[in-house]
């Protein structure tokens, strides 16, 4: 045996007082009677026990010195070596995924895998280590190893509820590079099962059927899990992104992807709101393990928030689903549950603004340029034969033909340049011209196709600074560059409108849709909506972020601190901003406030940033758990036995009991 | 001062409502069963020769010729022994049981002599410790009360049965023997009531007590002394022990007013707290519903 407290058995000195008090005559009270006659009967009705009589002050002292004994040694805390040898390393890994947000098992599967956590831990034995371990998106430590229960119990308790997907094969990992080595090491999984696999070196040993699925090899930790889950239906949005159309300025397409995961059909409506406003009512009729995918054309000037919600979820009928002039839905009350989880009935995602862009052209006249301009409802077109004395400073300069000696700066998109300029000298006209190189990869030149189109001639360009090329002709002469100056972008066409027929092609209007979009600067066609625990970057203006006054606000209203590196003189008009995980449903918002975090309020109106991130996981959606876990997994309880508790823990029970012994001879006068 | 100015008027109230509650049941008035010249008819009885011819009933005689004597019953003086015990256990309690007992002596004293009775005063304790002789007239209250206000508590040890036999050796008359004592008599009390009634002696028993000796506040570790006998006794006294105590005293009570049951002697069992004309008048009622 070995004290943590050896030192404290210096209080057994503690006994000498006892011993002295004992040996000490206490005088007695004095107390006139009238007469003994009474008190003499009653005292002679019990004569004397001999051995008991000589003994029974002895009997106290000794009482009240093995009291003593026994709290000293409560102090001084003594553990045998067997304690050690047999302590446990255990890791509760705890799945806190959304899924585990499913009220199938009441009031849902996280509270019952807390309070089966809470049930290890009443149940660990004295030297017993446990940490704690959240399978969210990424692993997390919540408590190291140790065997104080109120810290793990707390720990256990404010486990939160997530939108994350779960890291359950990382977590288990982590676990057991928790528990190292330990001889007694043991991970313990809390989770329901939604997950797309497990590790193959757990579950090839995992009994088929038995009570406790415990996966162990000769150098790893035992795994164990305990399933809180049922086969729930469900159905969810697992998909749901929004872009700026290619060829239509004011149009979007909305990508949406519903998922029916239960084995019965379900019907629903996808109900798709653009800033609140109603955009679309898409009734579904999804069949057992339906995934239901479309991509939806709209149109809108302005972007915002566009929100994708599942309403009137009903179990459906074969027929209603089958037949598409059937009953719609086939509700009734006494049908089980087809949607456990809320978290994925709705989803976000942000549609970029579209600005509108003033173009200057300046021509002797062309009613094709002229029109392409003006068909692009953002666009405000204006029509100049002369050069103005004054540059507009911002929009687009469209120069069609005559062109100053020197480009003015800002946005020029020259097209069919006569004469030379600061940037580059005219050549020799080129006749038919066939494009054969074209830079794919360039946004300028995005489904566009110039090899077919018929140029009777061009005008060959000998550029003073090496531009970049979008298309090149078969002997190398660029036809469409994008030249570099140091005062504004410029794009140089040197294609004859009035000669080819590029004018009538498709590709003509593409062609000045990429050219307006590449000068606006905006490549945010698409803003991707992000999946929850993901880490995104987010661009900021220059000029716009503080970054000590920034903070990022979480749908629920929660305001997080988030560092973003200063700016430097380097920067240019934009720098990233790192956020995440973002861990919740919704839109995030990154926001400058004029206040501390502390007094920041939830209604924060300064949005520098924005991100809508869904769950957008199959598998959250889909509640029923990995056969393989199902068929395997059950409960098996960490009993601690009798000898549950530190031996001074005992010690301390038996000075009650002892003390309780005294009293009630004391009490009794047995003593006295 | 034992006896407050207001004494002898609170007993003369007593007297007063004595001879008007107990109508000839109490003291003097109480009856010999001595046939002899009295004036209260008695019974006849038949004429023999020698008889006094004025206690022949002519009436009988004039109706049916038969010679018939009527008889009377013969009035006596009562003597009233009042038996104090001034032991030191009566000196206990707040206000003392001696100060009642003696109160009550006094004023059963002055009842009996207001009816023209005898009264004999012995205080005792181990044996007769002090005596006053028989005596009669309401005259005499002021040397009972002086003799009773001059009586110390004494004694070591209480024997009623010693102070009857003294009594008795004196050659006293038979008469109404009223104890007034707190019966802690460890030679027992039955011993001295038994000779009173073998004397025949017509016994009156008042038992004082002090509640506190009928419930002890007294718990843990004590020397408990014995005032008379000084003796210290080393209990620890418990709950169980305060109840059997109880039980005992209880018993001890239940026990003197059993033997009165018995023997048909007067009882009064009274704790000292109560004001002596209480008592007195509490006597009186029960003296006329009961005898």
């Amino acid at each position: 045996m070995s004290f943590a407290l050896p030192i404290a058995l210096t209080l057994s000195a503690l006994a000498l007082p006892i011993i002295a008090l004992y040996i000490l005559k206490v005088r007695l009270r004095r107390v006139p009677v009238s007469t003994n006659l009474f008190w003499k009967q009653i005292y002679e009705e019990k004569p004397p026990r001999s051995i008991w009589q000589h003994f029974r002050h002895l009997l106290s002292l000794l009482l009240q010195l093995l009291l003593l004994l026994l709290i000293v040694f409560a102090i001084a805390d003594p553990y045998f070596s067997w304690q050690l040898l047999q302590a446990r390393r255990i890791v509760i890994v705890v799945d806190n995924s959304a899924s585990m947000r499913s009220f199938d098992i009441l009031p849902t599967r996280l509270d019952a895998a807390k309070k089966a956590a809470q049930e290890v831990i009443n149940g660990l034995r004295f030297r017993d280590e446990v940490a704690i371990v959240l399978a969210g998106n990424t692993p997390e430590v919540v408590v190291g190893m140790t065997g104080h229960a109120p810290t793990l119990r707390e720990a256990i308790d404010g486990i939160p509820f997530s939108d994350n997907p779960t890291s359950l094969t990382t977590s288990i990992d982590l676990g057991r590079r928790l528990i190292g080595d330990h001889p007694h090491g043991q991970v313990l999984v809390m989770t329901d099962g939604c997950v797309d696999m497990i590790n193959t070196a757990e579950t090839k040993t995992m009994p088929s059927t038995g009570k406790a699925a415990v996966a162990k090899t000769e150098s790893m930790p035992s795994v164990e899990y305990r399933l809180f889950a049922s086969e729930a239906a469900n159905v969810g949005i697992i998909q749901l992104q929004v872009r700026r159309s290619l060829i239509d300025p004011l149009g979007y397409e909305i990508l949406a992807a519903v998922k029916n995961a239960s084995a019965s059909p379900v019907t629903c409506r996808l109900e798709l709101t653009l800033n609140d406003i109603p955009v679309d009512v898409i009734p579904l009729k999804l069949k057992p393990e339906e995934l239901w995918s479309r991509s939806i054309e709209k149109t809108s000037l302005e972007g915002g928030l566009l929100k994708a919600a599942l309403t009137e979820i009903a179990p459906g009928s074969d027929e209603s689903v089958a037949g598409a002039g059937s009953k719609q839905t086939a509700t009734t009350t006494n049908q089980p549950e087809v949607d456990q989880l809320p978290t994925d009935n709705s989803a976000y995602a942000l549609l970029p603004d579209r600005k509108t862009q003033r173009v200057l052209i300046v021509s002797a006249g062309n009613w094709f340029l002229q029109k392409v301009f003006e068909s692009n409802a953002l666009v405000e077109v204006s029509v100049q034969k002369e050069f103005p004395q004054v540059w507009p400073v911002d929009g687009i300069i469209v120069l069609h033909g005559n062109i100053p000696e020197t480009l003015p700066p800002g946005n020029v998109f020259v097209i069919d340049p006569i004469g030379n300029c600061d940037q580059w000298d005219q050549g020799e006209i080129l006749e038919n011209p066939i494009v054969t190189d074209q830079d794919k990869a360039s946004p300028l030149m995005t489904h566009i196709r110039l090899d077919n189109v018929l140029v009777p001639d061009a005008r060959q360009l000998q550029f003073k600074t090496p531009p970049h090329s979008l298309a090149k002709t078969l002997s190398g002469e660029i036809v469409y560059a994008d030249v570099k100056r140091p005062n504004g972008k410029c794009l140089a066409l040197s294609v004859n409108l009035d000669s080819s027929d590029l004018a009538f092609r498709t590709a003509f209007p593409i062609m000045i849709a990429n050219s307006l979009g590449w000068f606006s600067g905006t490549t945010g066609e698409l803003q991707a909506s992000v999946p929850t625990g993901s880490v995104t970057t987010l661009t900021v203006q220059k000029e716009s972020i503080d970054a000590s006054r920034t903070f990022l606000l979480s749908p629920s209203q929660k305001v997080l601190d988030i560092t973003i590196p200063a700016p430097s003189e380097s920067d240019s008009g934009d720098i990233p901003a790192t956020i995440g995980p973002l861990n919740e449903v919704g839109l995030w918002k990154l926001t400058q406030s004029k206040v501390d975090s502390a007094q920041l309020k939830g209604d924060v109106k300064d949005s520098i940033a924005e991100v809508a991130v869904n769950l957008a996981s199959t598998r959250e959606t889909d509640l029923r758990p990995l056969k393989e876990l199902r068929d395997s997994s059950q409960t098996k309880t960490l009993t601690a036995g009798w000898f549950s508790r530190p031996f001074w823990f005992y010690l301390v029970i038996a000075a009650c009991i002892l003390t309780s012994v005294e009293w009630f001879l004391y009490h009794r006068r047995f003593i006295s | 001062m034992l006896f407050p100015p207001d004494f002898l008027t609170r007993l003369e109230y007593l007297s007063i409502i004595s001879k008007r509650v107990f109508r000839g049941q109490l003291l003097a008035q109480r009856r010999t069963m001595q046939m002899g010249s009295g004036i209260e008819f008695s019974d006849h009885r038949e004429y023999t020769y020698g008889d006094d011819l004025r206690y022949l009933d002519w009436n009988v005689y004039a109706r049916h010729g038969d010679l018939l004597l009527k008889r009377f019953q013969e009035e006596q003086d009562l003597h009233v022994y009042l038996m104090l015990d001034c032991s030191r256990s009566m000196a206990v309690g707040e206000p003392a049981k001696f100060d009642l007992a003696r109160h009550l002596v006094a004023a059963l004293a002055y009842i009996a002599l207001a009816d023209l009775d005898r009264i004999g005063i012995i205080a005792y304790a181990n044996g007769i410790v002090a005596e006053l002789p028989v005596t009669r007239g309401k005259a005499r209250i002021l040397p009972i009360m002086k003799f009773l206000e001059d009586l110390p508590t004494t004694g070591q040890d209480t024997n009623l049965a010693k102070a009857v036999q003294g009594l008795i050796h004196r050659g006293t008359r038979t008469g109404l023997a009223v104890v007034v004592s707190d019966l802690f008599d460890e030679h027992g009390f039955q011993r001295g009531l038994d000779q009173l009634r073998y004397r025949r002696f017509d016994a009156h028993v008042i038992q004082l007590h002090d509640p506190g000796e009928a419930n002890p506040v007294l718990l843990g570790d004590a020397e408990l002394v014995d005032i008379e006998t000084e003796s210290v006794r080393k209990v620890t006294v418990t709950e169980r022990n305060l109840k059997m105590y109880k039980e005992l005293f209880v018993n001890h009570q239940s026990a003197v007013r059993d033997y009165c049951h018995t023997y048909n002697l007067g009882c009064t069992q009274s704790p000292s707290v109560i004001r002596f004309d209480d008592l007195i008048m509490r006597m009186m009622r029960e003296s006329g519903s009961g005898r």
